[in-house]
């Protein structure tokens, strides 16, 4: 690689930055157009205020909208981390063509357009009452988060050997013992990934949360969609500059606790 | 560590997986404080009926008794063994002593009762001044003596391992065997070993039950093994063996009447069991109890020719061509002036050579090739 003539370096360092700038640029220029003073949506600002910050957290309805979704995005994590590490264990003890055919079935919330399991799910919910509360809007979300737990927790379990489990088995222990002391250990990084993966999920999710939101508990990215169709202004912005914030805050704790979980398998 | 261990008693045991016969139905008895070997190629059924003893797989048929106690359908985590694994299976995220101590703590013994045992053991296994070693920090060896102190410290009724020395290089697997035999001698307990290396076997057992195609072969201790293997596949096994194929004529109480084409002479010898008349079966001569003779004498002995000659240190080991073309192996005391290309004739004992059934798994063989 780096035996390449010095002008290609350049240009192919150049072209990478082009494409990252690309990619990088339009989501963080919501930073700047969050601290503008006035009220339009203007890209540079003429001068500088946090008035919208303010404004954000003033206002009921965008302050509550934040805590539905941080509480909805917590109860998926939970939800999603605990059937989908049993699903990714009971996968590892099917063979053949079950395996197969489970692990589509897991996955498919990745593949299915999202629209579809929306109303698929809201026509669902309406029989049992769901629609409109924290509950279901959290059940919504775990079909969605499930695969990425059910990938991560799966390549974890992968790590360990068949035989500690049997070793653990003759030694006397049970299953519940053997999952805390043999498994658990060894799928603390995959299990960090999937709860970071199935948060953010969550968090950001507006198709199934425009389906089932019930007025009174909207999440961020509902309100968001509601308010950029009313009030063109730059709390829009405040509110995804939040959104930004809380997903690198969680993968750099997710990155932060990953090596050192890392360390005790190997 | 005073206890030997109980019994076990196999009976009628037998697994098959679909149309696969993993195992025949097989009886085995080990007695109090035994250390029998399950000797056999990979795919004989030795691992299939460890793994039963252990409780990790379900016969299809069959009782199994560990002491006064049918095991048959009770798990592993409730039969109380030790068991060694292949790659020994430690915990790669605990220390020595917590791999050790994982059996006691999971019986909730107290705390002083698990400290007393776990010195114990790494004084007994040698492994004192390792008890807080991460378990990659540890060579081969070290490994393994884990395992085996991590077996031996529930105090189990069996002690079970599973080719245990196979990761190890061939010389420490020398002195390990030695080890766990002066182990085993100390503080003997049950012990249920399976290899696929008839050395290992010879070193440590004192029962060697030898398995093929699911089916046990003979079970005895090492010496009958080798003096009366029931057929060619034993023999073949457990030490060098020259096996020449014959016709049996008549059987009459432990001796054959046989031909064979390849010494173009016929003549009587011991019968093993199940030699039948008109049968096909293979004549066994240990390379040790074919003698050479040089001199030109007709009538005494087959004619053959060294076409090898191989210094062994204190034996030279000959290997001869007869007349047919079959090729015998014979092992002299170093010594004797014998050329590569000289004629000769090779005769032995009566009471040396041995009758023995074929082998009757061939078109199982294939299966295995498969």
């Amino acid at each position: 690689m780096s035996k390449l003539p010095l002008s290609l370096r350049i240009a192919a360092n150049a072209g990478c930055s082009l494409v990252l700038a690309f990619l990088v640029l339009p989501i963080l220029s919501v930073v700047p157009i969050s601290l503008n003073k006035s009220s339009f949506i203007a890209m540079p600002p003429k001068a500088y205020s946090g008035v919208w910050y303010g404004r954000f957290f003033a206002d009921p309805e965008w302050h509550s909208s934040l805590v539905h979704s941080l509480e909805i995005a917590a109860i998926t994590t939970v939800l999603a981390l605990i059937i989908g590490t049993l699903a990714a264990i009971g996968l590892r003890r099917v063979n053949g063509r079950l395996r197969v055919g489970l692990t589509a079935l897991f996955l498919a919330p990745m593949i299915v357009p999202v629209i579809v399991t929306a109303v698929a799910f809201y026509r669902s919910a309406l029989d049992i009452g769901l629609n409109g509360t924290i509950i279901g809007m959290s059940l919504g979300h775990t079909i969605l988060a499930l695969p990425f737990v059910v990938i991560n927790v799966g390549i974890s379990l992968r790590t360990i050997d068949p035989n500690w489990i049997s070793a653990a088995e003759g030694l006397g222990a049970g299953p519940f013992v053997i999952f805390r002391t043999v498994v658990l250990p060894h799928i603390v990084p995959g299990l960090t990934g999937a709860a970071v993966f199935s948060f953010v999920t969550s968090f950001d999710e507006v198709v199934i949360a425009v389906f089932m939101a019930g007025y009174g508990n909207k999440t961020l990215p509902v309100k968001i969609w509601e308010s950029i169709r009313l009030e063109f202004t730059p709390v829009i912005a405040v509110a995804a500059t939040m959104m930004i914030a809380i997903a690198i805050v969680l993968f750099a704790l997710s990155h932060s606790i990953t090596p050192k979980a890392d360390e005790a398998p190997q | 560590m005073t206890q030997k261990g109980l019994s076990l008693q196999l009976s009628g045991v037998s697994k098959r997986y679909g149309g696969f016969t993993a195992l025949e139905p097989t009886d085995v008895e080990v007695h109090a404080g035994e250390f029998l070997t399950l000797l056999g190629p990979s795919g004989s059924g030795k691992t299939t009926l460890l793994n039963l003893i252990a409780g990790y797989v379900e016969p299809t048929s069959g009782a199994i008794r560990i002491g006064e106690r049918d095991v048959t359908h009770i798990s592993a985590r409730h039969r109380n063994i030790g068991m060694v694994f292949q790659n020994y299976a430690l915990f790669p995220h605990m220390t020595v002593r917590q791999n050790i101590g994982y059996g006691l703590d999971v019986r909730r013994l107290p705390k002083s009762e698990t400290a007393r045992r776990i010195s114990e053991v790494l004084a007994l296994m040698q492994l004192d001044g390792f008890a807080d070693r991460r378990i990659q920090q540890l060579s081969g060896g070290q490994q393994q003596r884990v395992a085996l102190a991590r077996a031996l410290v529930i105090e189990p009724d069996l002690l079970l391992m599973d080719e245990p020395l196979s990761a190890l290089d061939k010389q420490l697997r020398r002195q390990v065997q030695l080890e766990l035999r002066r182990l085993h001698l100390k503080h003997g307990r049950t012990t249920v070993y399976v290899t696929h290396d008839q050395e290992e076997a010879l070193v440590l057992s004192d029962r060697i039950a030898v398995m093929e195609h699911g089916r046990l072969q003979q079970i005895g201790p090492a010496g009958e093994l080798y003096d009366s293997p029931s057929n060619a596949f034993v023999a073949g096994f457990i030490g060098e063996s020259n096996l020449i194929p014959v016709r049996v004529r008549a059987v009459a109480g432990t001796l054959a009447a046989i031909e064979a084409d390849a010494l173009q002479l016929g003549f009587e010898a011991s019968a093993g069991p199940g030699v039948k008349a008109g049968h096909p079966a293979s004549l066994l001569i240990r390379p040790e109890h074919v003698l050479i003779d040089d001199c030109q004498e007709p009538a005494k002995g087959v004619p053959a020719e060294i076409v090898e000659a191989v210094y062994l240190g204190e034996l030279t080991q000959f290997t001869v061509r007869l007349r047919s073309g079959h090729m015998i192996t014979a092992r002299q005391i170093a010594g004797r002036n014998l050329k590569v290309g000289s004629a000769v004739r090779i005769s032995w004992k009566p009471e040396r050579a041995r009758v023995v059934e074929e082998n009757t798994t061939t078109q199982k063989e294939e299966h295995d090739h498969a």
